[in-house]
């Protein structure tokens, strides 16, 4: 992980400084790539888009005014390294440590333009995403710069703050909150909510960092947010999606721009996440173990954690097993591993219990006077895991009267015998199962139905109803 | 004695009450004697129709009208009756069903409903058993139960016997593969009457011994062969101490010191067999015989590293030995066996095949210490001649077996032999030198004997087989595999051996169909016979066989030059025939195969056939054959004349 930030950061570093254009010792094929998202907001964004906006002009004026001095500096900086250089005798440190100042500077002038850029957009100007970040970034920019003009103290403040800022990962994510924004459509987008939430949340974790060390950062998502069946809203069509990157994959169908490698690139949200203090959840059900508020308070771990605990807890099992139909099941992963399980309780006992494994089934067999393992065809109640389709079904019940009924052992006793109920049984669960699959459909209905209808906006509304019964 | 009595009394015999007629014929064991009774007197029929306990029913047509005949039957032993499925069943007793390989679950359900008194059944080598045929059995509340080989057994079906049968007292699991310790410890948990168990060759652990170590009136256990048995489990076992017999052998994981600790706990241990298991005997067993020198008779230590001084401590503290195996047992040396049967006067069976150093002088202690010896086993005993069997044969009047193939002896030595008149068991297989002249000293005074084997004794010629035939009367076995000077004059001669039922002629080239025929007229009992490579044997004598051999169970015919009538006439005919060999007939068609296989279908159990044969024959004939629980080996030798 590391590295490959690293290699990002570089990479990043590189693009800019051939970028800025005074020495061409950096250039690459891949970084190339990259120049058209890079140059359209450096060109376009603030005089095309200022006509449309209520902006502060003074702001503005102020951001640009700071952004020409940092260029400014970069370029005096870049100077003495082409005049060095040419002399071949300076020390190779010293042309790293002035790398890395090149480095934190242009990343410094990046966050600037973007957020000025940025503040310009009507979609985003009231939302937090922007603001929030913006303005933490200003702050470092603003303390990075003006002590910038001494190399030696830029150098080791910029040192100092990089791990804070992470600035390549940073920059991509407010990057690609950009673009999104850019998007014409006034939809409100749940993937920018949803990097609001996480935003927020990291504003937390900033304002944590106040805090002894050694506490975490404790969140608690409301009862809707947990039971919202996607989180990811596509910003065109509306469509949801559980995960960012099936999201992504859909973008692609809205247009080229959404194709390019940038577009596609996943948000490096978890290696941000690294460097902030360790999360944990609390359920929104108060006197629940899982609540804050109680006082043998557990804590969750991560958000899937707490949709499940949720769902598992204080919703209702709406799922039901379609083969034994007595499991129920509010979590839909839980079902699916039950019925890989359910039915495979091959070791029946003559009293009608099945176990899962032939040593539980042979000690409830010692336990009990009288009980015996049963043979598959005796128990024509009980479900077993050779539930067999209609085909086979027919098929095994004519082999027994082919056979003869004086014919040896194996052939014709036993197994098929069993089959033959248990094949009968398996029809019975499978015209069941149908009958149920409907009614799961029902279920779901209401939020495909939601989905759909564009100005809908708050999550508020999403669970379905037997969730809100919950 | 039965022909004397029946002949001579057949009008006094009628006076007599049944009771005293039962009795007296309880005295006569032979079958033949007792079916001379029979025909003798209708007072004897019907004292022995009154009183007859067991029967063996050879063929399926006979089971309706010898149940019906003895009404008293107590045991039933169809495991030689061909083509028995479940209708024959329906009304049974207390049975052996061993190799009966097509009875179903429902026939021993219908078994068990008419046989409330059913105590014993013995599944052995029910290859197609399972746990379903278990479940039927178990029912029955048995007593005893053999199933080795059952193969379809699980765990399942030993849970319904366990359960079914709170009583079982002997059990036999040998090879059922699929039985894991679950099913022995729950066996454990519901039999507590079980005094023998065999759980030889089975993939258990030390569990099994453990589950198997709270049986409290276990005195006989076996299990060979148990890999995943080691010292722990003997351990575990040393828990239950009325044991009487331990089989361990060729658990390769035992040692002398789970051996040492089990024989420690015990006080009435009789039986030791650790052939092949333990590498080498060590002093901690040694010393542990002591507390059981009394009551041990039988110690097997078949292939261990056996040296003299551990032989003279056996010696010394388990006096009351009867029966001893040292067979391929490394260092057994003439001083050894001195020290050994210095202290064990009772011993009755000493077994030392293939301990190669032992020379005459062991057999000369062997005679002075051993008086009572009934079986001596000396096969691949090189140093051993006449000189040493002189002593045996003069002071161990009681010997009954003796085995000497392979010892290079001659003549002479069968004429010490000869003095032995309770002999029964003569194996003299690959002793070239033997020649007519000893086998006419064996009979003029060896009139018991039941079994010789004479395997590649290629000396002999007609003229001894003259002399066995009119001294031996009683022999039931007889091997002649490869004395290839015996032409058809000689089988005349064997053909006087009424009691002949087994026959093995191989590579015989000189006899033809006119020898076989003359055997199928004399020896009427003939179960088995081999004739394979008998390269002149041809349809005659399959005729003959056909038409009088109807006891016949097993035969070989590979190689001999019989066509596909003869082939259909004798399948088609024989109603006992089960296991028929019968590769490279080259002179039989594919038709003549179908046919004669059609004919026979049901009644077969083994076939070994080419594997050629197996693409051209009608897959209907073999899919039927399979239904019939025929088993088909397939063979790709090569056609090769040899001899």
């Amino acid at each position: 992980m590391d590295l490959s930030q690293n290699h990002i950061h570089n990479q990043s570093a590189a693009n800019l400084y051939y970028q800025f254009g005074s020495d061409n010792s950096f250039p690459g094929l891949g970084t190339q790539q990259q120049f058209p998202p890079f140059t359209s907001p450096f060109g376009a964004s603030p005089s095309t888009n200022i006509p449309h906006m209520d902006w502060n002009p003074a702001t503005m004026l102020d951001n640009l005014t700071f952004i020409e001095e940092k260029i400014r500096q970069v370029k005096d900086v870049i100077h003495t390294m082409v005049d060095s250089g040419g002399q071949l005798s300076c020390h190779q440190g010293e042309i790293a440590q002035k790398k890395q100042v090149v480095n934190a500077d242009l990343t410094c002038l990046i966050v600037q333009l973007i957020s000025t850029a940025g503040s310009l957009l009507p979609s985003l100007k009231n939302s937090s995403f922007l603001r929030h970040p913006a303005a933490g970034h200003m702050d470092m920019a603003n303390h990075v710069g003006p002590s910038s003009g001494l190399v030696p103290n830029a150098m080791t403040v910029s040192e100092e703050n990089k791990e804070d800022m992470c600035s390549p990962e940073d920059y991509e994510e407010l990057f690609k909150g950009w673009t999104d924004g850019t998007i014409k459509e006034g939809i409100e987008i749940g993937n920018v909510l949803v990097e609001e939430q996480d935003m927020k949340d990291g504003d937390e974790g900033k304002d944590g960092e106040n805090l002894p060390p050694g506490s975490c950062e404790l969140l608690q998502l409301e009862k809707d947010e947990i039971l919202a069946p996607h989180t990811h809203f596509c910003s065109i069509c509306g469509k949801g999606f559980k995960r960012d990157a099936n999201l992504r994959m859909h973008m692609r169908g809205h247009g080229d721009e959404y194709k390019s490698p940038a577009a596609l690139a996943k948000p490096p949200r978890d290696a941000s996440a690294e460097h902030e203090l360790v999360k944990r959840y609390s359920c929104p059900f108060v006197s629940c173990k899982r609540n804050k508020l109680h006082k043998n308070f557990q804590p969750l771990k991560t958000i899937l954690c707490v949709k499940n605990h949720y769902k598992r807890s204080h919703c209702e099992k709406s799922y039901t097993c379609s083969r034994c139909h007595t499991k129920k099941f509010s979590v839909m992963a839980d079902l699916k591993t039950h019925e890989k399980h359910c039915g495979r309780d091959k070791w029946l006992c003559s009293c009608g219990t099945s176990f899962s494994r032939k040593d539980k089934l042979f000690a409830h067999v010692a336990l009990f006077q009288g009980h015996t393992p049963a043979l598959p065809s005796e128990e024509p109640k009980t479900c077993s895991d050779q539930i067999s389709h209609a085909g086979s079904h027919q098929e095994s019940t004519k082999v027994p009267n082919s056979m003869g009924s004086s014919f040896m052992w194996g052939a014709s006793s036993g197994d098929n015998n069993a089959l033959d109920i248990k094949g009968f049984d398996g029809c019975n669960d499978d015209f069941l199962s149908t009958a149920n699959f409907g009614s799961f459909n029902l279920s779901f209905g209401p939020a495909d139905g939601f989905t759909g209808e564009p100005s809908g906006g708050s999550f508020s509304m999403l669970p379905s109803e037997h969730f809100q019964s919950a | 004695m039965g022909h004397d009595s029946g002949s001579s009394a057949g009008a006094g015999v009628e006076s007599l009450s049944l009771d005293l007629l039962a009795h007296a014929l309880a005295g006569v064991r032979d079958p033949r004697d007792r079916k001379s009774c029979r025909l003798a007197s209708r007072a004897f029929a019907r004292a022995e129709a009154a009183s007859r306990r067991a029967a063996r029913v050879l063929r399926r047509e006979a089971l309706p009208r010898a149940l019906r005949a003895f009404p008293a039957l107590s045991s039933l032993d169809l495991s030689a009756c061909a083509g028995l499925d479940d209708a024959s069943l329906a009304a049974a007793l207390p049975v052996r069903l061993a190799r009966a390989s097509g009875v179903g679950w429902r026939g021993l359900e219908a078994l068990v409903a008419a046989c409330p008194r059913l105590e014993a059944v013995d599944l052995s080598h029910c290859v197609a058993a399972g746990d379903r045929e278990m479940a039927a059995l178990a029912a029955a509340g048995l007593r005893e139960l053999v199933m080795d080989k059952c193969l379809g057994i699980t765990d399942v079906g030993l849970a319904k016997v366990a359960v079914g049968c709170p009583g079982l007292q002997r059990l036999s699991v040998k090879w059922c593969r699929e039985i894991s310790d679950i099913g022995v410890k729950l066996l454990a948990k519901k039999c507590p009457e079980l005094r023998s168990v065999d759980i030889s060759y089975l993939k258990v652990t030390n569990e099994s011994l453990r589950s198997v170590s709270t049986l409290e009136k276990l005195e006989d256990i076996a299990m060979v062969s148990c890999l995943f048995i080691d010292d722990d489990g003997l351990q575990m076992l040393s828990m239950c101490n009325s044991l009487q017999s331990i089989d361990v052998s060729r658990c390769h994981h035992v040692s002398s010191l789970g051996l040492a600790s089990l024989i420690d706990s015990q006080r009435f241990l009789r039986k030791i067999n650790a052939a092949h298991s333990l590498h080498e005997i060590e002093t901690c067993v040694l010393s542990k015989l002591s507390t059981i020198g009394e009551t041990l008779t039988v110690l097997r230590l078949d292939g261990l590293e056996i040296f003299a001084s551990n032989l003279q401590a056996i010696g010394s503290t388990c006096k009351n030995l009867v029966e001893i195996g040292l067979s391929k047992c490394n260092g057994v040396t003439d001083d050894g066996i001195v020290s050994l049967v210095a202290h064990c006067c009772d011993l009755r069976t000493i077994d030392v095949t293939c301990c190669h150093l032992l020379t005459n002088g062991a057999l000369a202690a062997i005679a002075e210490n051993c008086r009572k010896i009934e079986c001596l086993r000396l096969e691949s005993c090189p140093f051993i001649s006449e000189k040493g069997l002189e002593p045996i044969a003069t002071l161990c009047s009681h010997l009954k077996e003796v085995d000497l193939t392979d010892c290079r002896i001659n003549d002479a030595a069968l004429q010490h032999l000869a003095s032995c008149s309770e002999l029964l068991i003569l194996k003299l297989g690959l002793c070239s030198s033997i020649s007519d002249e000893g086998l006419v000293y064996i009979s003029s005074n060896c009139g018991k004997l039941v079994e010789l084997d004479l395997y590649r004794c290629s000396a002999i010629t007609d003229d001894g087989l003259a002399a066995v035939a009119s001294g031996c009367k009683k022999i039931r076995m007889l091997n002649l595999c490869y004395c290839t000077q015996i032409t058809d004059a000689g089988l005349k001669h064997v053909s006087a051996l009424e009691e002949l039922t087994n026959l093995e002629l191989r590579c015989l080239v000189r006899i033809t169909g006119i020898g076989i025929t003359s055997i199928a007229l004399g020896c009427t009992s003939l179960i088995e016979l081999d004739l394979k490579r008998c390269y002149s044997v041809d349809d005659a004598g399959l005729w003959a066989l056909s038409r009088y051999s109807q006891n016949l169970r097993q035969l070989t015919i590979t190689y001999c030059q019989v066509t596909g009538l003869g082939l259909c006439h004798l399948l088609g005919s024989l109603r006992c025939l089960q296991d028929v060999k019968m590769v490279h007939l080259s002179w039989v068609s594919i038709e003549g195969f179908e046919m004669a296989l059609r004919a026979a279908c049901g009644r077969l159990k083994k076939l070994k056939l080419l594997g050629g044969l197996r693409s051209v024959l009608s897959t209907e004939l073999l899919q039927m054959l399979l239904a019939c629980g025929c088993r088909v080996r397939w063979v790709d030798k090569p056609l090769v004349y040899e001899g």
